[in-house]
């Protein structure tokens, strides 16, 4: 015991070994096309200790090095100093080129990966343009490993285009002879069909403004940015629209190597309608969310991709908000769900259904055959979702191949997954667009500025012997999540900021025997799986109206889908092992930023406004998942405080389980509970819970509905559509919502 | 930190300890008067400038009456020094008690000093030789070069690039106490090694000065003689050109192994040969007072245990990697992550959590320095902890008892270990128990009688 509890790991940064590193730098030869790295980054941590040290010493200073924001190194990895004066705009840049690995208050760092460079090259960034960028904000002359891994990485990516045109598909390059290069493939130059007013090599050629990305430019000089602004030869050639899945497989790195990046040209799609609806007036786009617009439509198309926003910042739409925030009519927007199957009238419209009801694989009522046969037979502009890290790869290609779109835009909170899944996010969905700094935002007001509290609760003697035997291997858990001393410092916090501060509590636990155990005892509420739709919307009514009702106890149902404003202070009682993508989504239930803003400010009235309380039994497993399930938030430059002293000593009998013979009746009660009893609740449908799902809509509250599950479909007019046919019959270009005017310019 | 005084006061007292003779001969030196004044705790600097003119004995009630009730403490270490060092010497009769009076040497050269000012043995050299003199920028460049890598020598690192002048046998003695030094093993740092790095410059120094001099004791130097030449040094200018031929063959030897740690720059004309004072040598007497100048810092430390240092000195990187993990070495920073097992090791080498707190917090870069805490505060945190947690183990040497011939006998041990206070642990179904070594003679004794 004396090094307490076994091998808990230290709060550490993720850097995977060298030799991991060096094998991205070839990647090009490399068959294995899940490149994004990290991916399972748990393991790599406590690699090769001094070995790892990575000495760039020899590197050159620049002379004005004190004015450049950062520091590059050979093997990928970028230091940015975030009281540069230069670095709102080294930030921006560098998100967009790299992978952010941890960005706490004064010092960000990055990482240089394939993967991020092919995000770069797909929002419109040039190998020559990264390049310079990259030398003017570094302090010491780029390395040239640096240089070479960006040329190798991009020398193919963003090389070639999927344009869907007047809905015919064109793969389109403004360099014929990677086109030639890729027609020397049996599958495509099969696929491709012949066109008319053709070149010698029978591409057709076309030409394009070249776009220059926005924010960047402030560091480019006149001459960079003319080159980058130029207009541009592109070539192309028609494909077969049946054969477009095939030719894409072709493309990626594990054949050809030439991803090809897809591009919804909406306004000359003259095939479909356009879809009537503006923001209305009073929607102001935040910052952030501007900037995640400007990613996805550079010169005037539409990418595919993934935007990554922390819990609260605004991202997920549903029904309810569409008609809160934009002109679409009732008759618009419809909803196809396991209840709730409208069909939806009119050649322009969204539909919002679950991922489960679009890839449901068995037999369908007669209802939703057609609902389906619907959505299956038309061509869509757009294609959201949401919550894109809880769904699983095969789930996806389903709905994306039954759905057939122009764009894809997914959205997530939490890029991370414990699993390998996320790397097919990549191909399925497209390059990450943008990913905000939590930092920035709760300095900015947009999210609650949470404090983050680790409780270290002592085992009981008792308790702790029992722990210890092999026999209860299978109650370990239920041994240390019932801990009395735990039971205490829960029932210390409820009582302190319910009577102290009149907060919301939300108290999780995975554990089911111990869920019901605390709230019978503390005469609280819950919610499982288990919990009928009636009973559910009861206690969440009470909960969020009554001022009785201030705590409720939650399952792991509760950690993406129920969104409740009200809360702002979780508690934690046990969790699911080593997930950071659960420790971040439960800390998103109480992220909506609270108050006025001008409080939530540093140095305002009340700098924190939300509490997370993560309850560890000291000297058990429990303080090794913990530490590993906070890495994700450490990462984002939260901090979790630990408090070893709660409850305090002088709460005697005000608390429960204070005397002996108490505990051992517990103790009793838990070691007589069947094993089935006392392990985690097994939800049928883990990543996407339809009970909960039913629940949300009926109550018909804005939150309830937060898009767990939720996705939307859009679809545009035909003819000359709203956004063409605005220049045909023109409105009143100041009547037009400013941020759909940036995009017309 | 503490460790600081302690060593500076440890020369101290190593002056004190001088033989009687000895230090009436130092004090024949004004700018020694002057370095022991300065060196003295402030109620006891107060009391020589007071009796500087004042001949007679005064009895130690009235200088006691000088300070308020509550200074006596005070009062007490002040005159305990000031004995020590025979600045004040006492008398007794039995109708004023004990009286002191301010030793005539010490008295007369520090009114001296004070009035007229001293006149050092040498004078800096004229201009026209002098014209190949460094910058003061580029003396203080070669002197922390010089006193690093003497550092990083010490302490045996592979860091060091090229190797000082001094002999072998010489830094084995400076590494006394500081490495240990088994036979196979490759030597590593001590308990008070790390310490050692933690401290400040001139309280390294100092601790390195001291060896020094205990060394050149064995070698049959007269130790006054070589205190009395490194304070005289103290009050040189720094920048400017000494001829060597000002020194005797001694000092001439000590000078050589100054300029190895940085002290001094030697440089050699056509015809003459000079050293020039460096920062580190005007400053030693400076550093016998506790007002060591405030250096700018270099680290940030993040809330996620990153660390992020600001330095282009090897030593630096050696110091933080005593207690982090380094994972980048730029041209001007040192990236680590201060981890459970980096901490461990630093604990395990006896370094204690409040050392590494105090390094990071007096060492802040200033961009953080203002902010309160300058080290996130889950950080210290932790440290703190994480060294609570190694400490929850007590180890009580102690004797196991078994086999009792019967429940009686086992009982009555039982209480009578407990009587005796001495009763760690009992099993009685086994009949088993240990007590504290303490008592295990008294046990075995007891056990006996039993029979």
């Amino acid at each position: 015991m004396g090094h307490g509890e076994k091998g808990r790991p230290s709060k550490r940064i993720k850097s995977s070994s060298s030799k991991e590193e060096y094998r991205l730098a070839a990647f090009t030869d490399d068959d294995d096309p899940s490149f994004m790295e990290g991916a399972g980054e748990d393991d790599d941590r406590d690699g090769g200790e001094e070995g790892k040290k990575k000495d760039f010493t020899k590197l050159e200073l620049k002379p004005d090095h004190p004015n450049r924001p950062l520091w590059a190194c050979a093997d990928g990895r970028i230091f940015l100093e975030t009281f540069s004066p230069l670095y709102k705009h080294a930030y921006d840049f560098l998100i967009a080129i790299a992978e952010p690995v941890c960005r706490p208050e004064s010092m960000h760092e990055y990482n240089l990966t394939p993967h991020s460079l092919y995000a770069a090259v797909s929002v419109g960034l040039e190998t020559e343009t990264i390049i310079s960028v990259l030398n003017k904000l570094s302090k010491t002359v780029l390395p040239k490993e640096m240089i070479d891994f960006i040329y190798a990485s991009t020398a193919n990516y963003g090389k070639v285009k999927l344009v869907l045109k007047k809905n015919r598909y064109f793969v389109e390059s403004p360099f014929p002879e990677v086109l030639k290069k890729l027609l020397k493939d049996e599958v495509i130059s099969h696929a491709r069909v012949a066109s008319e007013g053709t070149d010698a090599d029978g591409f057709t050629i076309s030409k394009a403004m070249g776009e220059t990305v926005g924010g960047h430019n402030e560091l480019l000089n006149e001459s960079e940015l003319a080159a980058a602004a130029e207009e541009k030869e592109t070539h192309s050639f028609e494909i077969d629209p049946s054969q477009v899945e095939n030719v894409k497989q072709r493309c990626l790195p594990n054949a050809l190597n030439y991803p090809m990046l897809e591009e919804y040209d909406f306004r000359n799609d003259t095939v479909n309608p356009d879809l009537e609806v503006e923001l209305k007036p009073h929607a102001q786009p935040r910052p952030y969310q501007e900037k995640s617009l400007s990613k996805m439509f550079g010169n005037g198309r539409a990418r595919s991709g993934i935007i990554v926003l922390p819990c609260g910042a605004g991202k997920s739409l549903w029904a309810f908000q569409f008609k809160l925030w934009s002109t679409i009519k009732d008759e618009q927007i419809c909803r196809f769900t396991s209840d709730n199957k409208e069909r939806f009238h009119g050649n322009a419209g969204v539909v919002v259904t679950t991922y489960n009801m679009v890839a449901f694989g068995g037999k369908r009522s007669e209802e939703s055959e057609k609902i389906i046969e619907e959505i299956r037979k038309r061509e869509w502009g757009l294609l959201l979702m949401d919550e894109v890290h809880v769904v699983p790869a095969h789930m996806f290609r389903k709905v994306i191949s039954l759905t057939k779109s122009h764009c894809k835009l997914g959205l997530t909170a939490t890029l991370v997954r414990e699993d390998e899944r996320i790397t097919d996010l990549n191909f399925l969905i497209g390059p990450k667009l943008y990913e905000a700094n939590w930092l920035d935002l709760v300095r900015g007001g947009f999210i609650a500025n949470v404090q983050c509290a680790e409780v270290w609760c002592p085992m009981t003697k008792e308790f702790f012997a029992e722990y210890l035997k092999k026999e209860n291997s299978k109650k370990k858990q239920a041994l240390y999540v019932m801990n009395p001393n735990k039971f205490r410092a829960c029932e210390f916090l409820i009582r302190f900021h319910e009577e102290q501060r009149k907060d919301k509590i939300i108290v999780f636990a995975d554990n089911l025997f111990a869920l019901t155990e605390y709230a019978t005892k503390l005469r609280k509420p819950m919610i499982y799986g288990a919990t009928s739709h009636i009973e559910r919307t009861k206690i969440l009514q009470a909960f969020k109206t009554s001022s009785k009702v201030n705590t409720i106890f939650l399952s792991k149902v509760g950690d993406n889908s129920i969104d409740i404003p009200e809360a702002n202070v979780i508690i934690q009682i046990s969790s699911h092992a080593g997930s950071r993508r659960q420790e971040a989504q439960r800390l998103g239930r109480i992220l909506r930023a609270k108050g006025k803003p001008q409080d939530r400010m540093a140095g305002g009235k009340e700098e924190f406004n939300a509490f997370f309380y993560s309850l560890v039994s000291t000297d058990t497993q429990e303080m090794y998942y913990s530490t590993k399930r906070q890495q994700f938030l450490i990462d984002q430059g939260y901090s979790f405080k630990v408090i070893t002293s709660l409850p305090p000593p002088d709460s005697g009998a005000s608390l429960s389980y204070e005397r002996l013979d108490e505990q051992l009746a517990l103790l009793g009660k838990v070691l007589s509970a069947g094993d089935d009893m006392v392990g985690l609740e097994q939800l049928e449908e883990d990543a996407d819970d339809i009970n909960l799902h039913k629940a949300r809509r009926t109550f018909g509250s804005m939150s309830a509905m937060s898009g767990a599950n939720g996705m939307v479909y859009m679809e545009y007019r035909t003819g000359k559509g709203k956004l063409v046919a605005a220049k045909a019959k023109p409105k009143d270009p100041s009547k037009r919502h400013y941020l759909f005017k940036k995009r017309f310019a | 930190m503490p460790e600081v005084r302690i060593v500076a006061r440890n020369f101290m007292d190593m002056v004190a300890s001088l033989p009687a003779m000895k230090l009436d001969q130092l004090y024949q030196n004004a700018f020694i008067c002057q370095a022991i004044v300065r060196s003295l705790p402030p109620l006891a600097k107060k009391y020589v400038i007071q009796m500087l003119y004042v001949e007679e004995v005064v009895p130690g009630k009235l200088i006691e009456e000088w300070v308020l009730p509550d200074g006596s403490t005070k009062y007490r270490v002040a005159i305990d020094r000031l004995v020590q060092l025979r600045i004040f010497s006492e008398t007794f009769d039995r109708t004023s008690g004990t009286s002191y009076r301010l030793n005539p040497t010490f008295r007369v050269n520090l009114q001296k000093h004070i009035t007229i000012g001293g006149v050092l043995p040498r004078e800096p050299m004229s201009a026209t030789i002098t014209v190949r003199l460094p910058s003061l920028e580029d003396l203080e460049v070669y002197a922390h070069e010089q006193w690093e890598c003497f550092l990083l020598q010490l302490i045996n690192s592979a860091q060091s690039e090229r190797m000082t002048n001094i002999s072998p046998a010489m830094m084995r003695i400076f590494q006394r106490g500081l490495l240990t030094q088994r036979e196979k093993d490759a030597p590593r740092l001590t308990e008070s090694g790390f310490q050692f790095l933690l401290m400040d410059t001139n309280a390294q120094l100092w601790y390195i000065i001291r060896e020094y001099i205990l060394n050149s004791e064995e070698l049959d130097i007269d130790s006054a003689d070589l205190i009395a030449f490194l304070l005289e040094l103290s009050f040189h200018a720094t920048g400017e050109a000494y001829n060597m031929n000002t020194l005797d063959e001694i000092q001439r030897i000590t000078i050589k192994d100054l300029a190895d740690l940085g002290l001094v720059k030697l440089q050699q004309g056509r015809k003459d040969s000079w050293f020039i004072p460096t920062k580190l040598a005007t400053n030693l007497s400076v550093s016998l007072t506790d007002s060591s100048a405030r250096k700018e810092g270099f680290i940030v430390v993040e809330t996620n245990f990153r660390m992020y240092a600001y330095s282009t000195s090897k030593l630096h990187c050696e110091i933080l990697r005593l207690f982090s993990r380094i994972e980048y070495q730029l041209p001007n920073l040192i990236v680590g992550a201060i981890t459970k097992e980096s901490l461990y090791s630093a604990f395990e080498n006896g370094i204690t959590a409040e050392q590494i707190v105090s390094f990071l917090q007096q060492n802040a870069h200033p961009r953080v320095a203002e902010r309160i805490p300058s080290v996130p505060e889950n950080v210290t945190d932790q440290i703190r902890l994480w060294e609570a947690d190694l400490n929850r183990v007590e180890m009580t040497p102690a004797h196991f008892y078994d086999e009792f011939p019967s429940r009686d006998v086992f009982e009555a041990a039982c209480d009578f270990a407990r009587e005796c206070g001495g009763l760690l642990w009992e099993d009685s179904k086994k009949m088993r128990l240990a007590v504290k070594t303490e008592v295990h003679m008294q046990m075995r004794e007891h056990l006996r009688g039993q029979r």
